[in-house]
């Protein structure tokens, strides 16, 4: 399974609560869009850690990196060269 | 100099002429002044008075924190009417229950709100002011834009209110036929207003940065005690990013900090304090919860000149009931300190005298702070006030020298992070699913937040009931916060020879 389905699917089912795909867009923001709250964005960073094998540094807990799918994506694919 | 105001409205005026250049509001939008925040008050006082507001009567807001709510919340108190602020979290449904029960009549609600459309859409009879947005209806829908506010040619609302009157209704809960509207008079908030400002010891140059919702008794008074004393409010809406909050917390130099619990519990675990600058933090406050000693611990020992105040208070209070003083807190380990100036507390034992030191008993609160009642709810009124007196429903003792300790509630609602959630809310949204036969809701110890819900369900016989399809309803008809986090299910759920579900039997 790539990255982005395995985030995605982990997002639809925990947080949307759904295996609807259409229910998530890989660009929605978690923020705006009420998806997480911030004990959400910290269950997805242990998920992340757990999953992919990486470290997410208090610094780098930051929109840029985590505020949507595709971020995260991004994000993971920096951390894993 | 002590101010001769005898309302929260009369001190902003104050306020407003005494700083007109100070910063008032900075939200992540705009920084506004006083002179531009009074600006504001009058135009959304002259328009809700033009369109024939009369003194009382209720306006319903779902407004995130801004500069906007500030004006809005205050322009409904110089038109004469009382301010119904609601959580800005809620769905759909129990924004229309608070606002049906309230007998609102204008709703503000923030353009890009979630659930906008659905409440523009079934809002019959409610004039909908599209709050930063540009969405007027015609005169059949009451839709209104935001410009059409702020063009109003208004000039001070100086409608003349008393102590006496309703300020506000903070609703608490949202059952369904059963919501929970606290009533606060002018005279409660302006007394637990001047109380707060007396120990914070807050002055015009003070700044806060607040991440507490407005809507809120906590985040309300934290609004209230700056902008009647010309201090700044720094914004910053989400903590869903720790290091963020920091970052801004040492740009802005702020001199305070408020949170639960939780707020402290999360910065700690992601972020370190010591680096950023932080010299300028003057106090910071805690209410909401007891805080685990060993949290206050790590607050003090990370910012070693910041004083702590730990506080107590309720909603039915207008906020505050008690506070410890920071010199206290090695001395007082875990209490919540004494009543504040004003207030008069009691523990009570079950035989309504007062408990020994050492003695559980229910915290019993009597000062002008203390509310009018529930809106339209005697019989529940009648349950907590009596004689004067609040009846809190939290259990404490005293020790030898008066000072309070929390040992547990005597109700069953749950507190997670910032949130009092009605364990009811929850199972009426659950025992919609056609496939449950039956629900029990409790909190769940948590590290983190204190309490996580917990859902107990009995599936109808025969039914093919997953986890997901609960959360799902739910997350389609509850606030966030509400979403139970995990659910368990059962057979029977336990109960008393009489029927009654035994929920301690789930904790």
């Amino acid at each position: 399974m790539s990255t982005e389905a395995i985030i995605r699917n982990y997002i639809l089912e925990n947080y949307l609560f759904t295996d609807d795909q259409s229910a998530l867009n890989s660009t929605d923001s978690f923020l705006d869009k009420d998806i997480l709250d911030s004990t959400g964005i910290l269950e997805v960073i242990y998920f992340l850690e757990d999953e992919f094998g990486i470290k997410v540094e208090d610094t780098e807990m930051v929109p840029e990196n985590l505020d949507s799918v595709n971020n995260i994506v991004s994000f993971i694919a920096k951390k894993r060269p | 100099m002590k101010s001769a105001a005898a309302t929260l409205v009369d001190r902003f005026w104050e306020s407003a002429a005494s700083h007109a250049d100070s910063l008032a509001i900075a939200d992540s939008a705009h920084r506004i002044s006083y002179r531009q925040l009074s600006e504001l008050v009058d135009k959304v006082g002259g328009y809700l008075l033009s369109t024939g507001l009369q003194k009382g009567d209720r306006v319903a807001m779902v407004v995130a924190n801004s500069a906007e709510y500030a004006g809005i919340f205050y322009g409904i108190w110089a038109a004469g009417g009382v301010t119904v602020a609601l959580n800005t979290q809620a769905k759909a449904r129990d924004i229309f229950n608070w606002v049906t029960h309230s007998d609102a009549r204008w709703l503000f609600i923030d353009h890009n709100h979630p659930e906008r459309k659905a409440i523009a859409e079934a809002g019959a009879g409610l004039t909908l002011v599209d709050v930063g947005g540009e969405e007027a209806g015609d005169a059949k829908d009451r839709r209104v834009a935001w410009q059409e506010v702020l063009e109003c040619d208004a000039s001070g609302p100086q409608i003349e209110l008393r102590q006496t009157d309703l300020a506000s209704i903070i609703y608490t809960s949202g059952t369904t036929g059963h919501p929970k509207g606290v009533t606060l008079s002018h005279g409660n908030l302006y007394a637990n207003i001047e109380s707060i400002l007396a120990y914070l010891e807050l002055s015009a140059g003070d700044s806060i940065l607040n991440v507490l919702p407005f809507y809120y008794s906590y985040g309300n008074s934290i609004l209230h005690t700056h902008l009647t004393i010309g201090a700044a409010l720094i914004l910053e809406n989400s903590l869903l990013y720790p290091h963020r909050v920091m970052e801004k917390m040492a740009a802005e130099a702020v001199s305070g900090f408020s949170g639960v619990p939780s707020t402290f519990a999360l910065l700690l675990s992601r972020v370190n304090l010591e680096d950023y600058d932080l010299s300028k933090l003057r106090y910071i406050t805690q209410a909401g919860g007891a805080m685990a000693p060993a949290l206050a611990d790590r607050l003090a020992t990370a910012l070693p000149h910041t004083e702590l105040f730990i506080m107590y208070g309720q909603t039915e209070a207008s906020a505050r009931l008690t506070y410890l003083p920071p010199s206290m807190l090695d001395k007082k380990r875990g209490s919540i300190g004494k009543a504040i100036a004003n207030t008069t507390i009691e523990v009570r034992n079950k035989a309504g005298e007062i408990a020994a030191p050492g003695e559980t008993g229910e915290i019993c609160a009597h000062g002008d702070n203390i509310m009018q009642g529930y809106w339209k709810d005697e019989e529940k009124t009648d349950q907590v006030l009596k004689d004067g007196w609040l009846y809190t429903g939290d259990l404490a003792h005293t020790d030898s020298d008066g000072y309070l300790y929390i040992d547990g509630r005597s109700s069953d609602m749950i507190k997670s992070g910032a949130n009092r959630i009605s364990p009811k809310e929850i199972e009426e949204v659950i025992q919609e699913i056609a496939d449950v036969q039956e629900v029990a809701v409790v909190g769940s110890p948590d590290e983190l937040l204190g309490e996580v819900i917990k859902a107990y369900v009995v599936p109808k016989k025969g039914s093919d009931l997953k986890q997901m399809t609960i959360q799902h309803h739910c997350k389609n008809n509850l606030a966030i916060y509400k979403i139970p986090k995990s659910i368990e299910f059962i057979k029977e759920l336990p109960k008393t020879a009489s029927g009654k579900i035994q929920k301690f039997m789930l904790k």
